[in-house]
């Protein structure tokens, strides 16, 4: 299924749950992949992000919920659809054979016989035309990590899941990834592409979904999820004034970050009034309405302040329960 | 099904495009005829110099006896005939014998007197045959009685082919003197003592489309005994070289997290599978090597009729079987483990159920058809071994015997390769600590 097919969604994923014993991996989480987009699925460690993608790739199965992958409902048995390419972030290869016999093995194994002029065209792209009678043992990290990426794609996938694809890779083959990546979705390929690099995946998603303990936190574009977090920043600078704002109201915290203060307002807070408080201290030299990065929306979320507020939410939502 | 292949195929390639496999192949064969060849070595290297005896005579009428024995011993029986045509080779010592009389001087001098010629290696022993030894009573105390005994001195005590041969010897030369002394002719006497030969033989049976009854054959040591040993040599050699090696990979594909790479292509259970048709495979292959070789070293040196090639089917049953059973509990083993150490200890109960049909092939051997041996044929881990075994031995076992021992083995590795199944798709992509037994078992019940 490549772009402009009628269905819309490479993945859709219904209210589902994993649960390893007692402890809940993922939580009633839905969300649907654009066909031709590239996801970016960002979360923390230990968020239940790998989990997810585990049972998009039928390795893992829901407890709840259900998953269709390019149009096919995952059943409680069997692999992953062909169509589906995957490269773990824990990743490996066997170390005592070729390059181009590994590149054979994995293509095979996704039914792709005819492989031969895919693997010398991905070998010349990735410039290891040289190492392809090399066994995987005599490489170097970083070119074992190009072996294990033109694996998952030497089966032209319709859907790659890349799990911290950039991981290990020096700043020139960092810029050939990327392009390969936006190569693929200008082909049509939907990827996921999940990160801890917040500037990769502002700058290279078309959409981002977050998870954090479980449960879905962010879930749309760029655009949307900085409008949304974007209204309650401000960045000012008041001249002659280096003492606390926080007294002002409406204000809920500052950070001062030497050029100027980042301020925190508390949701439907006139940002004019907060203005003319400001203009009552001195001069106001900047006055901007911030559009946060990716970066201070992952931390705002997952640092000590969001999870304490995540749990404070979860807490409250127990005891409404009872 | 084609993912399975594509899995098997890596699997084989891997294994006999490996060092490890060359240097088995190769190796094997050495190791199983080690005994063997090193008998052969130590034959070629034997110290076969003459050995010199001296013999004080007190009777004063046995050495010329013995001379003649030490003769003809020395012309006919140190010699063996070689397989090469070099004509006979000396495999024995040579018995050369000297008199010594006894002479005025005690015992006990003279026995001094030659033990010092035997020290300065003049000699190689020497024996003091009593004066009375024609007389004695056969149940003389040889403490007791001192000239009622042979005595026998040397300082090489380990060896023994001279006392043996001196001791026959010179009984043969006391048990003629007393029956001529009797008025007897010994040669007469001997003839009447004689006792009929025994040759065994094996059931007589008759021929279903002639009716007629055939002759019983005659039962060969070879076919009994070293066909039947060879066969469970080389099933155990086979099933290690094809069944261990799956620890080892499963372990790498956890360790070196080339699982979850997999695991986006294939479901474990095909993976599981192809990793075991591989290495059946790859048994199949050393078989195919071994067998080959085999026979045409049978044809070389005719002996082809101790190839059973009646049980080839058998063999390839039995072993494709065991290979699945066995593979299967040492992936189910790998998959569990997080490193070798840890393995080598969780695959013990695992390699005694492969040893076990080796500690028990003597008493197999001994009563192939007791109820011992019948039972633990049917236990299916065994079964491939001992059913083999009891298969080889003639006359063989009741057709219906290897028919339900190879079901009930079939069914034991369905079971296997379902329970090592269930254990593998959570085992190998669990991190951490080993699991345990338990845990291993909430797996395979609750998946």
């Amino acid at each position: 299924m490549r772009a402009g097919d009628l269905r819309m969604h490479a993945v859709e994923m219904d209210n589902v749950t994993k649960r390893y014993g007692s402890h809940t991996a993922v939580d009633d989480l839905s969300l649907r992949v654009p066909v031709g987009s590239v996801y970016g699925f960002i979360g923390p460690n230990g968020s239940g992000k790998t989990t997810s993608l585990r049972m998009i790739m039928a390795i893992l199965y829901p407890n709840e919920g259900a998953i269709s992958v390019l149009g096919n409902a995952i059943a409680g048995k069997g692999a992953a659809d062909d169509r589906v390419g995957y490269l773990p972030e824990e990743r490996g290869l066997y170390r005592n054979i070729t390059v181009r016999e590994t590149l054979r093995f994995h293509a095979r194994l996704k039914g792709h016989v005819n492989n031969k002029s895919d693997i010398e065209s991905w070998l010349e792209r990735m410039g290891l035309e040289e190492w392809g009678d090399k066994k995987i043992q005599a490489l170097s990290k970083g070119m074992s990590q190009k072996v294990q990426i033109m694996a998952a794609v030497i089966a032209r996938p319709e859907l790659i899941i890349l799990d911290e694809p950039f991981t290990g890779l020096d700043p020139v083959n960092t810029d050939l990834l990327r392009d390969i990546i936006l190569d693929l979705r200008r082909d049509g390929t939907t990827i996921i592409l999940s990160t801890h690099d917040m500037n990769v995946a502002e700058k290279m998603c078309d959409a981002i979904f977050m998870i954090f303990n479980g449960q879905k936190v962010l879930d749309g574009t760029m655009d949307k999820i900085q409008s949304d977090y974007g209204r309650d920043t401000l960045h000012v600078r008041v001249e002659g004034h280096d003492g606390p704002l926080d007294n002002i109201e409406g204000v809920t915290g500052v950070t001062d970050l030497g050029r100027y203060q980042e301020v925190r307002i508390a949701p439907g807070t006139d940002t004019q009034g907060i203005l003319a408080n400001l203009m009552q201290l001195g001069r106001v030299e900047h006055f901007e309405l911030a559009r946060p990065s990716l970066h201070d929306i992952f931390v705002r979320i997952a640092g000590p302040d969001g999870a304490a507020a995540m749990s404070q939410s979860a807490q409250t939502a127990g005891a409404g329960h009872e | 099904m084609n993912k399975m292949f594509v899995v098997a195929s890596r699997e084989y390639l891997s294994a006999v495009r490996s060092k490890a496999f060359i240097v088995t192949i190769i190796a094997m064969p050495i190791l199983m005829s080690a005994g063997f060849i090193a008998e052969r070595i130590a034959e070629k290297g034997k110290n076969v110099s003459d050995r010199r005896v001296a013999i004080i005579d007190r009777t004063g009428q046995l050495y010329d006896g013995l001379v003649t024995a030490a003769d003809q011993r020395n012309t006919f029986d140190v010699f063996t005939e070689s397989a090469d045509d070099d004509g006979p080779r000396q495999t024995e010592s040579k018995f050369v014998l000297e008199k010594i009389e006894p002479g005025e001087q005690s015992a006990d001098e003279l026995a001094y007197a030659i033990s010092e010629r035997i020290r300065k290696g003049d000699l190689f022993a020497f024996v003091d045959i009593g004066s009375a030894i024609l007389d004695a009573a056969p149940n003389a105390n040889p403490d007791a009685d001192r000239e009622a005994t042979l005595r026998y001195y040397t300082n090489a005590t380990t060896y023994r082919a001279l006392p043996r041969w001196l001791g026959q010897a010179v009984s043969t030369a006391v048990q003629q003197h007393r029956i001529r002394r009797a008025g007897l002719d010994p040669d007469k006497l001997n003839l009447m003592l004689r006792g009929p030969p025994i040759v065994q033989l094996g059931l007589v049976e008759r021929d279903a489309g002639t009716g007629r009854i055939g002759e019983a054959e005659t039962i060969d040591r070879v076919a009994s005994f070293v066909v039947p040993i060879a066969m469970i040599m080389l099933l155990f050699a086979v099933i290690m070289t094809g069944a261990s090696p799956l620890i080892q990979s499963t372990l790498e594909e956890k360790t070196q997290r080339i699982a979850e790479v997999l695991l986006a292509s294939l479901s474990p259970f095909q993976w599981m599978m192809g990793k075991l048709l591989g290495m059946v495979g790859v048994s199949l292959t050393i078989v195919a090597v071994y067998f080959a070789g085999g026979a045409f070293i049978a044809m070389k040196m005719d002996v082809w009729q101790y190839v059973p090639v009646h049980l080839l089917g058998w063999f390839a049953l039995y072993q494709v079987l065991a290979v699945l059973m066995f593979g299967a509990l040492f992936i189910a083993v790998g998959s569990v483990c997080s490193d070798h150490r840890e393995a080598q200890s969780a695959v013990m109960p695992v390699m005694i159920l492969i040893v076990m049909p080796l500690m028990l092939f003597g008493q197999i051997v001994q009563e192939p058809n007791g109820a011992f041996a019948t039972w633990f044929s049917f236990f299916p881990p065994a079964t491939p071994m001992l059913m083999l075994t009891r298969q080889a031995i003639p006359p063989g076992v009741p057709t219906w015997q290897p028919l339900v021992a190879a079901l009930l083995t079939l069914l034991a590795t369905i079971a296997c390769i379902w329970a090592a199944g269930r254990i593998f798709r959570v085992g190998i992509l669990a991190q951490g600590k080993g699991a345990g037994l338990r845990e291993m078992a909430k797996w395979m019940i609750k998946g």
